[in-house]
């Protein structure tokens, strides 16, 4: 039997078709997931086949395109969980609140804070702003229907490199082009909705330029009575559906994210890239924040991907309801859809609440107010079924558990073999020719061309800047610290943390290292790191490669956070990430950490204060030159890949936070690409100020491994010589002086390199300018 | 009036974003600030929720994007007010009742006409606007402003000529611009110029200090009589110390420099 003679056009006023699946043969189950692009597998089909031969009917096409959604690795993630499961689910502590939509930690005796990151790579790669915008809006939701009031955003992205000469992919966009779509997106959304972008990172490397990353990060502070369910606390309560209407756009979404991106995605995915609407959201966080604080719902949720098919069965199933929706009930943005078209449509905007009957008036009042478009179209059930009806007549019904339990694979995988070259150090020109390099490497240079398009001050929370120093000449800052509660001083603090070329060489160490990055960007600013949020962003899991460095990364994390005895109450899986012919990214596990601060006023940032002071390097400086910024611009090989000594990292990282509450930091910076050399000058640079760095009291003969490695845990501290002695005997054996500051140039001693500071300056804060248009500070 | 008796109407639609720091920020001084939202003063709402606009003493256009500002910045918002309230808006104005506008609030006063605002209380047509600016992006950055008003604004009321403020800047459209060739000049003849960019020593400033290259560094002016304020910063973004974007470099006061024109205008009220 053709495919097309499978599916029979029911006689009705909508548009819907029943499908015959029973005696389909493989061929035929292949075609019809083929043909109504619901992503399955034939085995997957064949399950369904057989759950409809059990239910003695054959389904709608609204019921298998919800299984295409519900089934989909963005929604359900069959590949990954096993491996979560195995290495970072299950660390628990008691100050995690919830683990809903977002996290939620708590903050202090009457305030939880949420944090969650997802990623929105796939729209992004086609649709650059409003990939970016709609990524933003949905990370939002998920913070607000915690209860919580959002009050930071953090974007960090991978790109090709932006001054990419030579042909492009077929299909593929310019990384220039696709970062000023992305940063514009993240920019005209987040700056409308009054929510500052505070922290963020980019990462340029000719493997993101066939699929580039754009993952999202928000956070979020709600009073702890206040704290929302994401679902219905029982039977017999109203499902209200507000924020924007639905339409076409945004259709099969989940299904383009569990895919590879392929030379014809713009012309296949278009209709995948949802539109987004600031205006509509702003008012909708004013009123999300009101319910939680009236307590007229009992829960709340997101509509993300797969829209209404997915968020009612989990509103529902939580408690062990089922649902009845009325389907026409729906408001649209356009006469005519398919109610399977209704029921899996990603439009934008739009969330769901559930309340008990006698509130529902109260609550669409509360909309109203703001113009917000609220429907209640259904209610909870005893049934423990989705039901579905267009008019009183039924065009779905199914078990709440089969659809959403989804299908889990142990995909087979390799463990990664790292290919490494011959242990040689780079020939390299002067040291002041190797900092500018590095310093000017994209990787490393001023990010402020997107920093100063995002409103990063608004709702006049922030107390640490993303660049710090001199006004209008600062450098880089670590962490972000938020002040969330206006009449408390007490702090979050937020740091993006990855590094894609150490996971690649190396991907539990990568893994490691990742955290470790994150981590170390807290405590830098004086805040005791206190959760993670994490965004793994992976290759093909079909394909064993990528699976298993999957797999060892995910290893990597889940050994270091349950070291650290730090939880990670959220996170997001991204698969599928490779270009046409078939180019992988690098491996890239995203990290957001968020730290508490107990007074704002003690936080340290990162620029020099003063002349006439002490550097001290915190922290163990190894011979760890593998995938290190100075061996990829100046192709050495071999070495080792850093390796996180947890109990050593925790162990100095207490030490430097209790030097720092004794207000003996004057600044304190991260070290990381580029080694000791690049934070001492981009410590010059915040700072305006020069250095006399000298090394020669680190353990270890080579100079440039002690300039230039990336060993992790490490932090330069800047101490007032009067402090020094009570500095270093907190330290014990941590802190090695590394040299003074003082005078207006960088002087490397054991080198010839005496570079002015305003050279460096030029050096870091020019390129991006120069190839994204416009001018530095 | 006392402090605690002055009520604030922080005045809202969607897209108003600065709200929430702009009510705490005239918590901090001891006034009774609220957010209302434009359909309150409309009647647009059950009962327990309508205003009027003659029972507060002060009225705050905070920042943001309101309706999106996908038409011109601020006209959507100005338009909505003036055919809702336009009437009371006017009285509340000549009664010498202050009016504050940052940001997207300063645009929305231009749009409405209450400033400049040369020949009465409120222009039929908007005798100004607050154009892209220079570098044709949006600018998240720190600025220095200078107090050159000679005492007519009550918004410096107290703060002296000459005095030096760090208030962030974060707009896209901020240069303020006038087809009338004499509009510098009026403004300055009228006293109606209140805050200008300068560099932290004070002298003329120069991108970026001058973030979006308003002529003569204009970044905040008021009516003929002074109780009309706009400007483009963010002063209640400034209200403690510890939000400034170099306060770990030292500070002289536990308190933000915007919080200035805060006190300044509830001393203002105090003498009423």
């Amino acid at each position: 039997m053709a495919v097309k003679d499978r599916m029979m056009k029911r006689q009705a006023v909508y548009d819907l078709c029943d499908i015959k699946l029973s005696g389909a043969s493989d061929e035929e189950l292949k075609g019809i997931s083929d043909a109504l692009s619901l992503g399955l597998s034939l085995d997957e089909m064949k399950t369904v086949r057989d759950y409809y031969a059990r239910e003695k009917r054959e389904p709608t096409d609204v019921e298998l395109q919800s299984l295409g959604q519900a089934w989909s690795e963005h929604c359900c993630y069959k590949s990954s969980k096993t491996f979560l499961k195995e290495f970072v689910f299950g660390l628990n502590r008691d100050d995690v609140l919830s683990r809903g939509d977002a996290g939620v930690m708590i903050f202090d005796d009457d305030y939880g804070y949420a944090l969650r990151v997802e990623s929105h790579n796939h729209p992004s790669a086609i649709e650059p702003y409003g990939g970016a915008a709609t990524g933003i809006g949905g990370i939002v939701r998920d913070v607000i229907c915690m209860g919580a009031q959002p009050i930071g955003l953090a974007d960090p992205l991978c790109f090709g490199r932006p001054d990419r000469q030579g042909e492009l992919p077929a299909g593929i966009k310019h990384p220039r082009y696709l970062m000023n779509g992305v940063v514009s997106g993240i920019r005209n959304y987040g700056n409308r909705i009054g929510v500052p972008t505070i922290a963020g990172a980019f990462y340029f490397d000719e493997a993101y330029t066939g699929n580039c990353l754009v993952n999202v990060c928000c956070l979020g502070i709600v009073k702890r009575k206040d704290l929302l369910n994401n679902f219905a606390s029982g039977p017999g309560e109203i499902m209200i559906l507000f924020g924007g209407r639905t339409g076409r756009d945004g259709i099969h979404g989940v299904n383009f994210a569990s895919k590879d991106i392929t030379a014809t995605s713009e012309d296949d995915s278009r209709g995948a890239v949802q539109l987004g609407d600031p205006i509509t959201k702003e008012p909708v966080i004013h009123a999300c924040t009101e319910l939680a604080q009236r307590h007229l719902v009992t829960g709340m949720k997101d509509l993300g991907g797969g829209g209404l098919s997915c968020v009612v069965g989990e509103m529902a199933i939580e408690k062990g309801c089922g649902a009845d929706v009325d389907l026409e009930k729906v408001q649209l943005k356009e006469s005519g859809l398919a109610p399977w078209e209704i029921w899996v449509s990603e439009s934008q905007e739009r969330m769901m609440c559930t309340c008990t009957p006698d509130k529902v008036q109260e609550i669409l009042d509360l909309f109203a107010l703001w113009d917000i478009i609220a429907t209640p179209v259904g209610r909870t059930t005893d049934t423990g079924r989705t039901r579905l009806y267009w008019k009183g007549e039924k065009i779905f019904d199914m078990d709440i558990q089969f659809l959403t339990g989804g299908p889990v694979y142990r995909r087979p995988f390799n463990m990664p073999v790292p290919v490494r070259g011959p242990d040689r150090m780079p020939a390299l020109p002067a040291a002041d020719q190797v900092l500018i390099t590095l310093l000017a490497d994209p990787n490393v240079a001023s990010k402020e061309w997107a920093i100063r398009q995002y409103d990063h001050e608004v709702r006049a929370c922030t107390v640490t800047h993303p660049i710090v120093g001199r006004l209008n000449r600062g450098g880089p800052g670590d962490a972000t610290v938020l002040k969330p509660v206006y009449d408390r001083w007490k702090g979050l603090a937020a740091a993006v943390g990855c590094n894609p070329w150490f996971t690649a060489a190396d991907p539990y160490r990568g893994g490691m290292a990742s955290i470790d990055e994150a981590y170390r960007n807290v405590v830098a600013v004086g805040a005791m790191p206190n959760a993670f949020t994490d965004c793994l962003n992976f290759g093909n899991p079909e394909n064993p490669d990528r699976l298993g460095e999957f797999r060892e990364a995910v290893h990597g994390l889940g050994d270091i956070a349950r070291g650290l005895g730090i939880p990670i109450p959220s996170g997001n899986v991204s698969m599928y990430n490779q270009a046409p012919g078939g180019e992988h990214i690098l491996p890239t596990p995203m990290i957001v950490c968020c730290g508490l601060i107990g007074d704002v006023r003690k936080a340290v940032t990162a620029d020099l204060k003063r002349a006439g002071t002490q550097l001290f390097a915190v922290g163990d400086t190894k011979d760890e030159m593998e995938a290190s910024l100075l061996f990829r611009i100046f192709h050495g090989t071999g070495g080792q890949v850093p390796l996180v000594d947890v109990p050593r990292l925790k162990e100095v990282s207490a030490r430097l936070l209790k030097a720092m509450g004794e207000g003996l930091v004057l600044s304190c910076h991260d070290c990381s690409d580029g080694g000791i050399a690049v934070a001492a000058a981009e410590m010059a640079i915040g700072g305006d100020l020069g250095v006399e760095l000298d090394v020669t009291d680190l353990p270890g003969q080579d100079l440039n491994v002690k300039l230039y490695s990336e060993s992790c845990s490490r932090w330069l501290a800047e101490v007032d010589p009067k402090d020094a002695d009570r500095f270093r005997k907190i330290m014990g054996d941590a802190a090695r002086p590394i040299g003074r500051t003082g005078s207006d140039v960088f002087v490397i001693k054991g080198t010839d390199a005496r570079i002015p500071v305003s050279k460096l300056r030029s050096a870091w804060s020019e390129p991006l300018w120069q190839v994204m248009g416009g001018r530095a500070q | 009036m006392k402090a605690q008796d002055v009520k604030v109407c922080v005045l809202r639609i969607e897209g108003t974003n600065c709200e929430d720091e702009m009510v705490e920020a005239f918590r901090t001084v001891g006034a009774r600030p609220e957010k209302v939202h434009l359909k309150q003063l409309l009647g647009q709402c059950s009962d327990g929720l309508k205003r009027s606009l003659e029972e507060y003493d002060i009225l705050a256009l905070p920042g943001g994007f309101s309706a999106g500002d996908y038409v011109r910045a601020g006209a959507l918002f100005a338009a909505r007010i003036k055919a809702a309230v336009g009437h009371d808006l006017k009285m509340f104005v000549e009664a010498g009742k202050p009016v504050l506008g940052v940001c997207n609030g300063f645009q929305v006063l231009v749009e409405l006409g209450l400033l400049p605002a040369f020949d009465g209380t409120m222009a039929e047509q908007p005798e100004a606007a607050l154009y892209t600016n220079d570098s044709g992006r949006f600018e998240c950055r720190p600025s220095v402003l200078r107090n050159d008003n000679r005492g007519n604004c009550v918004f410096t009321t107290g703060i002296k000529p000459g005095a030096l403020m760090q208030i962030p800047s974060a707009h896209g459209e901020g240069r303020l611009l006038s087809s009338d060739p004499r509009f510098l000049d009026r403004l300055e003849t009228g006293d109606q110029v209140v805050f200008r960019y300068v560099q932290p020593d004070g002298s003329p400033a120069v991108y970026p200090w001058n973030p979006n290259g308003s002529p003569s560094d204009i970044a905040g002016i008021c009516n003929p009589v002074g109780n009309v304020m706009g400007m483009m910063p963010h002063p209640e973004r400034a209200v403690t110390a510890y939000t400034a974007a170099d306060w770990t470099r030292g500070h002289r006061s536990e308190d933000g420099d915007g919080k200035q024109i805060f006190t300044a205008v509830m001393k203002y009220l105090s003498k009423r």
